[in-house]
């Protein structure tokens, strides 16, 4: 039995996240918090180890990384403000989200991207099987794309707030340029 | 199809719009709707020192105070069925949840919670009488109040059917039936049940997430709210019913009673849908 056939297969129903909601594109993200904006441009950040400190000192929290993906909005020639690109670890769960920035650094509105979950055990679990049978709602409408809703306690959503308040800080330095 | 999510009141708020609006009309109605969430985590936020509970929680006995219509509705429902349920439900435990590091503290030196009495009364016209040194949370009947305001919105704006859900208190309106899956207590990274929700709201309550322990006691941010001790059994209760404030009230007076026949839940139209126990439950009880 040639067990090197199987691998890749094992290796990507393991790499499959059990859960995963995407939400926005980084494009859609940028024209619903920037309606008016004719441009984006990309302006990455790289971190100095001055303002990684400055970054620590303004929100409390370490500044974890040195390289920022960083979008400037623009009407016209004229800078209206910035939407910063990050992702935190929830308790089981790895969340992308999106922040606008207004050009003094204020936060305008912050977007979940995408969620998934960060474990592969729910694969095996009938409920999460079961829903993908009969996705098809009476109506004939696929609801949540096959995906469904969550109830349970609350998520505790203390990594996305400290992302925000970091990325608050790192706005600081921006609008500073 | 619009699904959309943004992080508010300590969780993950999801919109989805199935039915009834396209692109830029289904865009707006979503951004109202978000823009009601926000507006009760600002009114009722224990942690923003601004919120209609923050200034209820610093006021003095006595006081009386004008708060936000919506607060007014929300404490007069939490008043309503904290009566129905013999204060197993009951938003003045935060004492307790401050005690055990759930909460941060408003203040030095702060009330201790007194079972078997209300520390407000709602008067007319948006007044608020503080009648005991209290602190109150509202933390899941305002999310259940905030899915509410959400649903209303997006119906409002003329959406046919969607669904809002703030971190497992959800409603679902319109003809379409959304797949729900329900957390397992003894492991929530796996699901016990799935279910079916239509033109309903649900909620799902388990201290699965806040459990913890403070001075070698367990602790949860579940208590009863009839003598304010943690509700710490491996188990979780789902109840359904038309308004998703109520929904969340209730799913904690089915955990303080285990009472899944509980005459609060008939009160306000509302029954269990679930309760899971873990196989360890026994032991834990």
């Amino acid at each position: 039995m040639n067990v090197l056939r199987y691998l890749p297969v094992l290796a990507a129903a393991s790499a499959a996240p059990a859960f995963a909601v995407q939400y926005l594109s980084v494009e859609q993200a940028q024209k619903l918090m920037f309606p008016d904006a004719t441009a984006f441009r990309e302006q990455n950040l790289a971190l100095s180890s001055s303002q990684m400190r400055e970054v620590e000192k303004l929100s409390g929290l370490p500044a974890r990384s040195v390289a920022w993906r960083v979008f400037g909005a623009y009407r016209g020639d004229t800078a209206i403000g910035f939407v910063v690109l990050d992702d935190v670890i929830g308790k089981f769960e790895l969340i992308s989200y999106a922040v606008g920035l207004n050009t003094d650094a204020s936060i305008r509105q912050v977007e979940i991207l995408a969620y998934r979950e960060s474990h592969g055990g729910e694969i095996r679990n009938p409920a999460w099987r079961r829903q993908f049978v009969g996705k098809r709602a009476p109506a004939g409408l696929s609801i949540g794309e096959g995906i469904a809703n969550i109830s349970g306690a609350t998520l505790s959503c203390t990594h996305l707030t400290d992302g925000v308040r970091r990325i608050a800080a790192i706005g600081q330095l921006l609008v500073k340029k | 199809m619009r699904r959309r999510a943004q992080p508010w009141l300590g969780t993950l708020v999801e919109v989805t719009l199935a039915q009834g609006l396209a692109d830029a009309d289904a865009d707006a109605a979503i951004a109202t709707a978000f823009e009601r969430v926000a507006l009760v985590h600002r009114l009722m936020s224990f942690h923003e020192t601004g919120s209609d509970v923050s200034r209820f929680n610093r006021a003095q006995a006595g006081e009386v105070l004008a708060v936000h219509p919506l607060t007014w509705q929300v404490l007069k429902l939490a008043s309503e069925i904290a009566e129905a349920s013999e204060r197993a439900f009951n938003v003045a435990c935060a004492p307790n949840l401050v005690a055990w590091r759930l909460l941060p503290a408003p203040a030095v030196g702060g009330p201790t919670f007194v079972p078997g009495v209300a520390v407000y009364s709602c008067e007319e016209d948006g007044q608020v009488r503080k009648l005991a040194p209290a602190w109150i949370d509202l933390g899941g009947i305002a999310k259940g109040f905030a899915v509410d305001c959400a649903v209303e919105a997006l119906q409002a704006a003329g959406a046919l059917a969607g669904c809002v859900n703030a971190g497992g208190d959800l409603r679902a309106f319109g003809p379409l039936a959304f797949p729900v899956l329900v957390r397992a207590p003894h492991d929530p990274r796996r699901f016990s049940e799935s279910l079916q929700l239509r033109d309903r709201a649900m909620a799902t309550s388990a201290g699965y997430f806040s459990r913890g322990s403070v001075a070698g006691r367990t602790v949860s941010a579940l208590v009863d709210g009839r003598d304010g001790a943690a509700i710490v059994d491996t188990v979780s209760a789902t109840v359904s019913a038309t308004r998703c404030a109520v929904a969340d009230a209730l799913t904690k007076v089915v955990l303080a009673t285990r009472d899944p026949g509980h005459p609060a839940l008939a009160a306000f139209g509302a029954d269990v849908m679930l309760r899971c126990h873990s196989p360890q439950s026994h032991n834990d009880a």
